[in-house]
């Protein structure tokens, strides 16, 4: 492999790691916070996804796709509001196995509709940031470099609310003992829904933010879920860094296993296997907290 | 001032507190005292809301927050240290108070000058995490974070548990403090001295059930005290 390959394939890695890690982030955040495994979270990227080329379709791609991220991400974030309060609230405090039913039940009437609204064909749409930038004898599309400064920009974004306003401060709280922080004063009630609305933004942002980079169809859902566990499981799920370190090894590995040809038909099953590995070291993850 | 009238308390189908009433008066402070497992964290918990098989009145400086979610009424001046010293172990101590400080407006306002002045060894910990300090310093930022609150209404469970003798002479230093600035205290111990010491008042209870009410010059060697706490 020659140097400019390498930066090829790290750049592609990357621009891997950007939408993944926006969509782990938000599994992450909620599970952090709410205890709960959203299995619906692919479900609220898919919607994103296809919201986003309809309306970018409709109104042309410069000013549309940014119009439809913004519908998109809304969208995703009140679908995710509306989940909060009508299944999610019931099942909080019940065992693992009976939230994941329930937001599985919800990813599939999800994946029901879209089947039904948007058919079964691949959807795609024009890069709202065309162009492509040459370096090293190779070009790089302008768009992976604005999904990378993007998913960096969002990182910083969560992190800070986290760590520097009172929203996060009480997440953070409600991760460690949500009873005291009601006792505390802070509706925990409401804080949850805003949680899980943040969390299913960022689905949606992800979902968007993807849409000129991948065909967008009706299983994509699954597709992303699968890899934002592991993310989370490789990173350790609750923990914001954990995520971004956990898309960097799930993007890259992804990136130069599709190139390598002898280990092209492996790629993804590597992405597993340093899952279980992880898994056998060190369950919480890299940066995840043992369970209490 | 304290009002609860009929409390009572299930877990699921088992029936804990039965019919608990009591008043509490501004700058009273009343002891309950009962054996291990006799209901006091769940007549406590019952009164702040935190428990859905509570039913019964409970009403704060004349509001009645009866059927009221624990947030609201934390936000009118009932406050809750809970046993055990509990804090958020993942926030400063900073962020320990800040989390609990919604001025009601009314009066006398706490605020972290005032944390200070009372407990200086929180401030010079107050970048520390508090999951890192020590039991008696937890109980500290545990009394500290309910006072950052304003409470009107003070409930504590057992705050003294586990202490060093000289720590639960600040902490009964404390309550005189407060209850001489009118706040109502319902102090929930099993150290009996140190609650009688600084309590106006006894209720004893037993199986969930107040068995008598005595005021606490009469408690200190009373048969009711010897009987249900064996000593
Ligand atoms: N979460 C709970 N579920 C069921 N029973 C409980 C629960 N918490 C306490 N109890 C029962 O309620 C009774 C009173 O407990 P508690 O209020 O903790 O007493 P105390 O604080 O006086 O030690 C005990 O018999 C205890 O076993
Ligand atoms: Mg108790």
């Amino acid at each position: 492999m020659t140097p400019g390959q390498v930066l090829l394939f790290t750049v592609g890695g990357l621009s891997n790691a950007a939408y993944l890690f926006i969509v782990a982030a938000g599994l992450s955040l909620v599970f952090g916070a709410l205890r709960v495994i959203n299995m619906a979270h692919g479900s609220l990227y898919m919607i994103a996804a296809f919201v986003t080329v309809v309306i970018a379709n409709q109104l042309g791609a410069g000013l549309g796709f940014w119009g439809g991220l913004l519908v998109a991400v809304a969208v995703a974030g009140a679908i995710g509001g509306v989940v909060e309060v009508l299944v999610l609230r019931r099942v909080y405090g019940r065992e693992h196995l009976v939230q994941l039913l329930g937001t599985y039940a919800v990813s599939l009437v999800v994946a029901g509709g879209v089947r039904i609204v948007f058919g079964p064909n691949y959807r795609t749409v024009a890069s709202p940031i065309p162009g492509h930038l040459d370096l090293a004898g190779y070009s790089y599309a302008s768009y992976s470099l604005f999904m990378i400064a993007g998913a960096i920009v969002i990182g910083a974004g969560v992190w800070t609310m986290l760590y520097r306003t009172n929203l996060g401060r009480n997440i953070r709280a409600a991760v460690s003992d949500p009873d005291l922080l009601n006792a505390t004063g802070v509706n925990v009630t409401r804080l949850y829904t805003t949680v899980f609305v943040i969390g299913a933004g960022l689905a949606g942002l992800g979902g968007s933010i993807v849409a000129p980079s991948q065909a967008v169809g009706s299983s994509i859902d699954t597709d992303v879920l699968v890899l934002a566990f592991a993310i989370s499981v490789i990173g350790g799920l609750g923990s914001i860094v954990g995520s971004a370190v956990g898309a960097l090894i799930v993007g890259m590995v992804i990136s130069f296993g599709l190139v390598i040809p002898q280990t092209n038909p492996f790629a993804l099953a590597f992405v597993f296997i340093i899952m279980t590995a992880v898994l056998i070291v060190r369950p919480r993850g890299l940066f995840g907290r043992p369970e209490s | 001032m304290l009002k609860v009238d009929g409390l009572n308390v299930r877990y699921g189908k088992s029936h804990v507190v039965f019919d608990f009433s009591a008043e509490v008066k501004d700058g009273e402070t009343l002891a309950v005292l009962g054996r291990n497992g006799a209901g006091k964290t769940t007549t406590i918990r019952g009164i702040t809301g935190l428990l859905p098989g509570a039913s019964g009145r409970v009403i704060v400086g004349g509001t009645d927050m009866s059927g009221w979610p624990a947030h609201r009424r934390t936000r009118r001046g009932l406050a809750y240290v809970p046993s055990g010293a509990r804090c958020f172990p993942n926030l400063t101590v900073v962020e320990n108070l800040d989390i609990a400080s919604h001025a009601n407006g009314d009066g006398w306002t706490w605020n972290k000058d005032r944390i200070w002045e009372l407990f200086p060894r929180l401030e010079s910990l107050r970048h520390n995490l508090a999951g890192g300090l020590s039991g008696g310093e937890r109980q500290m930022l545990a009394v500290s974070r309910a006072l950052m609150g304003n409470p009107r209404v003070m409930l504590l469970d057992e705050p003294t548990e586990g202490l060093a003798p000289v720590l639960v002479q600040s902490i009964a230093a404390l309550l005189a403090t407060l209850k001489s600035t009118g706040v109502s205290i319902l102090l929930a111990e099993q150290n009996h001295q140190m609650a009688l010491r600084v309590a106006d008042r006894a209720a004893f209870i037993e199986k969930g059930r107040i068995v008598e009410v005595l005021p606490a010059s009469r408690a200190r060697d009373s048969e009711v005290l010897h009987r249900i706490l064996g000593v």
